[in-house]
C-alpha cells in the first residue's frame, strides 16, 4: 500500500513530476501544471490528456520534481535589477532615426531588420 | 468498386451496413464500459486520461453510425439506442461487464481486466482500421484515416500500463494472466464478419479475417517476447458470435441503461 | 530573506505586507501556520468536493439520451476529476510539512475528517438533474470561484484559472440540456420543474450559512482576512441570484419559494432560510446519499490498492 513519502529509500506510487509542452514546433516550451504519477512513462502517458485535452500540442516535457532547482526566498532577492540599463536596449538609441533622417536615410529598426529574413524586395 | 449509394449492388450495400454495424457497436460498447469506470479508475490522473479514450471511441462510433445514416438505414441515434440485442453485431469482448455488481451501487470492477481487454481491443481496432484506410468503400476509408490518428494515444496508454503490470508484483502478474484467459475466451469474434464473411471479404471492404489475425499477433508479438511470455492463441471457434446477433445478458443490461432516457420519448429533442 | 526577518513577528509583518501589495505567496514561501491550515482546509475541501461530484454526474453518462450528450456528459465529468487533480496537488504541496500525502487526504475522506460540499450528498431521479447540475450547481461553483481567481496564494489562483475556463464549458452544457427540456414536451418541461424544486435548498446552501452564528463555525472571516476571496457567503448567494433567477423565470419555470423578492432599492433579494440543521447533517455526511457514495469511493479505492502497491517504486 502507498504511504508516507516524505521520509528517503520509501516505497510510493506518488512522484511528483511537473509537465512542460508547447503548442506549436516553433513555440516555446510552458510549464503547465504537475501531477502524481508512479515513474516517467507513465507519468508522459498520463500528461496530455490531463492538462492540454482542449489545445494543440506539439511536444511534452515531464520532469521530476526533485531534479528541480528551485530558488529561496533570499536566493529570489538577486532578481531585483535598476531601471536604469537603456544601454542595453534600443530606448537609448531614440535619437537616431531623426539622425538619419537629415542624411535621408532610415534607421534600422526592429521592423527593418527583422524583414531581412524575407524575401528580397 | 462503387462507392455511391444509387451504383451500389444490393449485395455491396448489404455487406458496407453489416460491416459498419461491427464497427459502431463495438466502439459504442467498448466506449461504455471505459465510463463505467468514471471516478473510479486507480488513480485520479489516470481517470482522466482513459475518460478521453472512452470520449474518442464513443466519437468513432458516432462516425460509424454516421455513416449507416448517410446510407439510408436509420437515424443515427436511433440506431445507438433503440436496436435490440439480437440485431447488435458487437464483439461478445465488448460487451462483457467490468466486474461484479451494478454501476449504480458498488460495483467491484478489475482493473487487470480493463488494462488487458483495452490493450488487445485497441490492437485489434487498429489492425482493421488500417486496413479500412484502404476499402473499397471511400466514406469509410475517409472516416479510417481521421480514426487512426486517435489510435496512436490509445495504443501508447494501454502498452504502457500492460507492460508496466506485467513487470510488477506477483499479485499484478497473477490478475493480469487471469484476465488474459478471460479476454481470449472471447476473443474468437473479434475478428470475425460473422456469416457475412464472403460478401465482405469478396467486396474488397477490409482485408481477411485471417489476415488481420496475423497482423495482431505480428503487432503483440514482440511486447511479449520482451515480457517473456507466451503469446495468447485466438480460438478457432466462438463460443458465441456478437456478430450473428448472439450476445450474453450482460448486453441486455447495458443496452437498457444505455437507452433509459431516449426511450422515455423517443421523438422528443433531448 | 531569513537574514532581513528574523522573529516570527518580522516575518508575519512581511508576510501580510506582502499580501496586502498583491504579491502572490508560493507553496515554498514562509507563511503563518494560520494561513497554511485555512489554504488546507478550503483547498482539500474544494478538491475532494470535485472527486465526490463526479459521482451523482457519472450516474448520468451512459445514459444521457443521445450521442451527443453522451460525449458532452462524459467531458463534463472528466472535467471534475481533473479539477480535483489540480486542487489536490495545490493541497499535497501544502501538506508537506506535515508529512502527508493523497493517500492520507482519501483516509481522511473515508473517516468522515475530510467534509465534501452539500450538493453532492444529494441524490440524483432524472435526467434533468444532470442539467440542473451543469446549470445551477455549477454556476454557484462558478460565483465563488471567480472570486477567488486574485486570491492571495498563487498556485490556488493558477488551479481556479484552469477551473474556470473549463466551467464556461460546464455552464453552457448544463444550458443546453436545460434549453432542450425547457422547449420540449409537457413532460419533459414537468421534469426540470421538479428538480428546481429538489435542489433549491441545497443549492441555498451550497454558500454555506451569513455567520458563524448559523452554524457554529464558518471560515469566511479568515478567507477574507488573508485576501483568499473578497466576497461574504452572503454576497455570494446575493450574486447567484442576481444571476440566475431572471434566467429560470424567463424559461417558464417556478421557484419553489413564494415569499422570495427583490427589493430594487437596497439590492437585495430577501427569501426563505434553508434548514441549516439539515445542512450540518449533510455535511457530516448523513445526507441523502453520503453513505453510498463514501463506501463507493472506498471500495473502488480499496479494490484497485493492488494496482498503486504494483507500480509503486522506491524514492531517494
Amino acid at each position: 500500500m502507498e504511504g508516507v513519502s516524505k521520509m528517503t529509500g520509501e516505497k510510493t506510487f506518488y512522484q511528483e513530476y511537473e509537465v512542460f509542452s508547447k503548442r506549436t514546433p516553433n513555440s516555446t516550451f510552458q510549464h503547465q501544471f504537475s501531477l502524481l504519477a508512479p515513474n516517467e512513462d507513465m507519468a508522459l502517458v498520463l500528461a496530455q490528456e490531463n492538462f492540454m485535452r482542449r489545445e494543440p500540442v506539439a511536444d511534452i516535457w515531464i520532469v521530476n520534481r526533485k531534479n528541480v532547482r528551485k530558488m529561496d526566498a533570499e536566493e529570489k532577492m538577486t532578481l531585483g535589477r535598476l531601471d536604469n540599463k537603456e544601454y542595453r536596449t534600443t530606448k537609448g538609441y531614440g535619437y537616431l532615426k531623426k539622425k538619419w533622417r537629415q542624411y535621408e536615410q532610415q534607421v534600422l529598426d526592429e521592423k527593418e531588420i527583422l524583414s531581412w529574413g524575407g524575401e528580397r524586395q | 468498386m462503387s462507392t455511391t449509394e444509387n451504383s451500389m449492388s444490393a449485395e455491396y450495400k448489404e455487406a458496407i451496413t453489416h460491416l459498419l454495424f461491427q464497427l459502431a457497436d463495438d466502439d459504442f460498447l467498448y466506449a461504455f464500459r471505459g465510463s463505467e469506470w468514471l471516478g473510479l479508475a486507480p488513480h485520479i490522473e489516470e481517470d482522466v486520461a482513459s475518460s478521453s479514450i472512452s470520449q474518442d471511441s464513443m466519437g468513432h462510433a458516432a462516425m460509424f453510425y454516421h455513416l449507416l445514416e448517410d446510407l439510408g438505414v436509420g437515424k443515427a441515434d436511433d440506431l445507438a439506442h433503440l436496436r435490440p440485442a439480437q440485431d447488435r453485431n458487437n464483439s461478445i469482448l465488448t460487451e462483457r461487464v467490468n466486474g461484479e455488481g451494478y454501476y449504480m451501487e458498488t460495483p467491484q470492477y478489475d482493473w487487470a481486466y480493463q488494462v488487458v481487454r483495452s490493450y488487445f481491443y485497441t490492437q485489434a481496432k487498429k489492425v482493421k482500421v488500417d486496413s479500412l484506410c484502404h476499402s473499397s468503400y471511400k466514406p469509410v476509408a475517409e472516416v479510417a484515416i481521421k480514426v487512426k490518428m486517435e489510435l496512436y494515444y490509445h495504443k501508447l496508454h494501454w502498452e504502457t500500463w500492460f507492460k508496466q503490470l506485467m513487470s510488477s508484483t506477483d499479485v499484478a502478474k497473477k490478475k493480469m494472466n487471469d484476465a488474459i484467459t478471460v479476454v481470449m475466451n472471447d476473443f474468437g469474434d473479434v475478428f470475425s464478419f460473422g456469416n457475412l464473411k464472403p460478401k465482405i471479404e469478396s467486396n474488397n471492404l477490409l482485408d481477411s479475417e485471417e489476415e488481420m489475425k496475423k497482423r495482431w499477433h505480428a503487432s503483440i508479438g514482440p511486447v511479449f517476447e520482451a515480457l517473456q511470455m507466451e503469446e495468447p492463441a485466438i480460438p478457432n471457434h466462438p463460443v458465441m458470435n456478437g456478430r450473428n446477433g448472439e450476445h450474453t445478458k450482460d448486453l441486455d443490461e447495458a443496452l437498457l441503461t444505455l437507452s433509459e432516457v431516449y426511450k422515455l420519448d423517443p421523438v422528443a429533442v433531448w | 530573506m531569513t537574514s532581513l526577518h528574523n522573529s516570527e513577528e518580522e516575518k508575519l509583518a512581511h508576510f501580510m505586507h506582502r499580501i496586502e501589495a498583491g504579491d502572490k505567496i508560493e507553496a515554498d514561501d514562509w507563511m503563518p501556520e494560520e494561513y497554511r491550515l485555512t489554504l488546507i482546509k478550503l483547498i482539500s475541501m474544494h478538491g475532494i468536493s470535485e472527486i465526490m461530484g463526479a459521482l451523482p454526474e457519472k450516474e448520468w453518462v451512459p445514459k444521457a439520451p443521445s450521442l451527443s450528450r453522451k460525449l458532452g456528459i462524459m467531458a463534463k465529468v472528466q472535467d471534475e476529476m481533473g479539477h480535483g487533480q489540480l486542487l489536490l496537488r495545490v493541497t499535497e504541496d501544502l501538506l508537506k510539512p506535515y508529512g502527508k500525502n493523497r493517500g492520507d487526504l482519501m483516509q481522511d475522506l473515508f473517516n468522515g475528517d475530510l467534509k465534501f460540499h452539500n450538493v453532492f450528498h444529494m441524490k440524483t431521479t432524472t435526467w434533468a438533474d444532470a442539467g440542473i447540475i451543469g446549470w445551477l450547481v455549477d454556476g454557484a461553483a462558478i460565483i465563488t470561484q471567480t472570486n477567488m481567481l486574485g486570491a492571495s496564494y498563487g498556485p490556488y489562483g493558477r488551479a481556479l484559472q484552469r477551473i474556470c475556463a473549463e466551467e464556461v464549458f460546464h455552464a453552457q452544457h448544463g444550458e443546453s440540456i436545460i434549453m432542450a427540456l425547457a422547449e420540449g414536451t409537457e413532460n419533459q418541461k414537468a421534469m426540470i420543474q421538479e428538480s428546481i424544486n429538489y435542489w433549491w435548498e441545497s443549492l441555498l446552501m451550497f454558500f454555506g450559512p451569513a455567520s458563524k452564528e448559523t452554524t457554529g463555525s464558518s471560515k469566511q472571516d479568515l478567507t477574507i482576512k488573508y485576501k483568499i476571496r473578497t466576497k461574504t457567503n452572503e454576497e455570494f448567494r446575493q450574486l447567484f441570484f442576481d444571476k440566475y433567477i431572471p434566467r429560470i423565470l424567463s424559461l417558464g419555470l417556478t421557484i419553489p419559494d413564494s415569499t422570495i423578492k427583490f427589493d430594487a432599492d437596497s439590492k437585495i433579494w430577501t427569501y426563505k432560510q434553508p434548514d441549516w440543521n439539515e445542512f450540518k447533517k449533510i455535511i457530516k455526511n448523513e445526507g441523502p446519499r453520503s453513505q453510498e457514495r463514501l463506501n463507493l469511493r472506498r471500495t473502488s479505492y480499496e479494490n484497485n490498492a493492488w494496482v498503486r502497491d504494483a507500480l509503486s517504486a522506491v524514492v531517494n
